[in-house]
């Protein structure tokens, strides 16, 4: 009995929170102590309704459960704190590189940006027309990305996605201590395949690109409508991992996938000379002829831009049209028929008369 | 296997129409359409919610280009097969006769052609105006089709025009690495084009037209069983196949058992 209530009152403990999970140990000025609470909300002064809670077990999964909170929220000195700012993922962090003992930064990958499609300025460094008058329409780091989660592979039985334990135990007969093995297994692997499934990387594209709005604001074309009709798009949608997503296109093979250009830009991937080379990557198209570059993939069925798939189009619904209406207007006249079998206008030919 | 002209099953007479060759050879065509339909659609309908469970329960996007690709290939095999077929039978039994009877010329041969049974000829131009006719009650007299009629043909000659639009795109899209070294790019987005609204048009066809024919109209509900047994009971003959069915009748003496046309 007394067992009884002692592993009910545990239950209970650890229900509540109490002896729960310890903080992570990046964690370190027990920020989660408030933003642990899922409630944990505002109206700011924009008007908008801003979540400040923090999954505690999300975070862990991710590349930065590492990095202490206050290494990003900088402007954070007391507690409780003020409203903070909005955090600048080019700042150096604590962590340090341990081949190269410098400090980490991901301010490379913003100079990359700064040099593709999406940047403000143009390549003179000068702010760029549109950019002046919507200059919300460009990406910074935070329009695509959220705070990150390790995706491992596992080649080992049984494992389609997450830390394979069979995988790890070879790790772990050398690093016994500390979670070592865990985290850079986690690391590493993550970084075999691609860290987002092609369907969510379409997703991240269509926030901008699939809003008509923004269509018309930057001249585009749907772009994200008409790579949904492709079957790259429909295997993407059914869940393909090996179908081709934007960035995979859009994406010289080996640059890093910050660094998307302009259809016009020479060193682009889908620039007019460059398309065959990229639907030949090895992991595609690789035995397909030059004349594979001709394959218009985001159609439009615009008269003007794609007139051969306008007229099919027109022809082949004019074909549907014909045959089907002609048919189920025979089929109704049909039943129509039905519910006076005998009667006619004219009275000269009986139905009874015989064949010839 | 011999098939009388006329069977008798519980006092009733059946009319032989089509042979088990025949028989299976549907078979094969609606098994590999049906199959090639559930695989395909929903990708062109991608963004419907039942296209999701449907492509899944089909293999999903692993397993179902392939079974879709390997019905494709019955069916274009289907097709020669039928080619041959009909071309096997028409040397055998008319070329063949005229061969006998010493009257083989090209002339005679050309005619013999176009008098095949599926070949439209002038009699379904007049049945058209007939059924007209009818189903505007200008008159009550309804068409008297012979053994094949027009709207037979129809379906005949539809997958005689779907099967070498659908095919060879499918085809195409298949093996589009190799066919860009010959052909230029742009014939792969015709080709997405042809295979994707020649197909739904198929479909639709085959759904609202073809089913009707054979599954939803009151006299066939839930099926006409023709395409089972290669039998078609004597009142749907006297209903779609006047003109045979008295034909049939007096080939086989029964010439005073014709009933009149009139509705039933």
């Amino acid at each position: 009995m007394k067992n009884i209530i002692l592993i009910l009152g545990f239950a209970l403990l650890s229900n509540l929170g109490v002896s729960g999970e310890k903080v992570f140990a990046s964690d370190e000025l027990n920020c989660v102590l408030c933003h642990k609470h899922r409630g944990l909300s505002r109206v700011d002064e924009n008007g908008e309704f801003r979540l400040f809670f923090i999954n505690e077990k999300m975070v862990k999964k991710g590349p930065h459960s590492k990095v202490k909170c206050i290494d990003c929220h900088r402007d954070i000195d007391e507690i409780p704190h003020k409203p903070a700012e909005k955090v600048d993922c080019t700042v150096e962090c604590h962590l340090e590189e341990p081949s190269s003992k410098q400090k980490f930064t991901h301010k490379p990958v913003s100079e990359v940006l700064s040099k593709s499609v999406h940047s403000k300025y143009d390549a003179e460094g000068n702010l760029k027309e549109l950019a002046v008058k919507y200059p919300d329409d460009y990406p910074d780091c935070k329009d695509c990305h959220e705070q990150p989660l390790y995706r491992p592979l596992s080649f080992f039985k049984g494992h389609a996605a997450g830390i394979s334990e069979r995988g790890l135990s070879r790790c772990k007969s050398c690093h016994t201590k500390g979670d070592f093995a865990e985290s850079f297994y986690a690391h590493v692997t993550s970084r075999l395949q691609k860290m987002r499934s092609p369907k969510e990387i379409v997703g991240i594209c269509a926030r901008c690109h699939g809003d008509p709005q923004f269509q018309k604001r930057h001249e585009l074309d749907a772009v994200v409508t008409s790579y949904m009709e492709t079957f790259h798009g429909k295997a993407v949608h059914f869940g393909s991992e090996a179908a081709p997503d934007c960035v995979d296109c859009h994406v010289v093979s080996g640059e890093s996938v910050h660094f998307i250009e302009g259809q016009d830009s020479p060193t682009s991937s889908v620039a007019k000379g460059n398309v065959a080379t990229t639907c030949r990557t090895s992991e595609c198209h690789a035995d397909a002829g030059e004349n594979i570059a001709g394959y218009q993939v985001h159609v439009t069925y615009d008269k003007d831009k794609y007139p051969l798939q306008h007229y099919m189009l027109k022809f082949f619904t004019a074909l549907m049209a014909a045959v089907l209406y002609f048919f189920v207007i025979i089929i109704f006249l049909e039943l129509l028929r039905r519910l006076f079998p005998n009667f006619s206008f004219t009275k000269s030919s009986g139905a009874d008369e015989q064949g010839h | 296997m011999k098939y009388p002209k006329i069977a008798y099953r519980n006092g009733k007479r059946y009319f032989y129409r089509f042979s088990l060759v025949q028989r299976v050879q549907h078979v094969i065509l609606f098994t590999t359409v049906i199959t090639l339909s559930l695989t395909g659609f929903p990708l062109r309908y991608y963004d419907q919610p039942w296209a999701e469970p449907l492509y899944n329960f089909m293999g999903g996007i692993e397993v179902a280009p392939w079974i879709h690709r390997i019905a494709g290939l019955i069916l274009l095999a289907l097709f020669v097969f039928h080619t041959g077929y009909w071309i096997y039978l028409f040397f055998k039994n008319r070329i063949g006769r005229l061969r006998r009877e010493n009257q083989l010329t090209m002339r005679n041969a050309i005619r013999e052609f176009f008098s095949q049974e599926m070949i439209p000829n002038a009699k379904d131009g007049r049945d058209l105006v007939d059924m007209f006719k009818y189903l505007l009650y200008f008159t009550n007299r309804p068409p008297r089709y012979d053994r094949i009629s027009w709207k037979e043909k129809f379906d005949y000659f539809a997958p005689y025009w779907g099967i070498p639009i659908l095919g060879p795109a499918g085809a195409a899209l298949w093996f589009r690495d190799e066919i860009t070294h010959y052909v230029p790019g742009i014939v792969l987005n015709a080709f997405y084009i042809m295979h994707t609204d020649e197909a739904l048009l198929a479909a639709l066809f085959l759904f609202f037209v073809h089913w009707y024919n054979v599954h939803y109209s009151p006299e066939k509900f839930p099926l006409g069983t023709v395409f089972l047994t290669g039998y078609l009971s004597e009142s749907d003959m006297i209903h779609e196949h006047y003109a045979e069915y008295v034909r049939t009748m007096k080939e086989q003496g029964l010439e005073h058992e014709i009933k009149p046309q009139g509705h039933h």
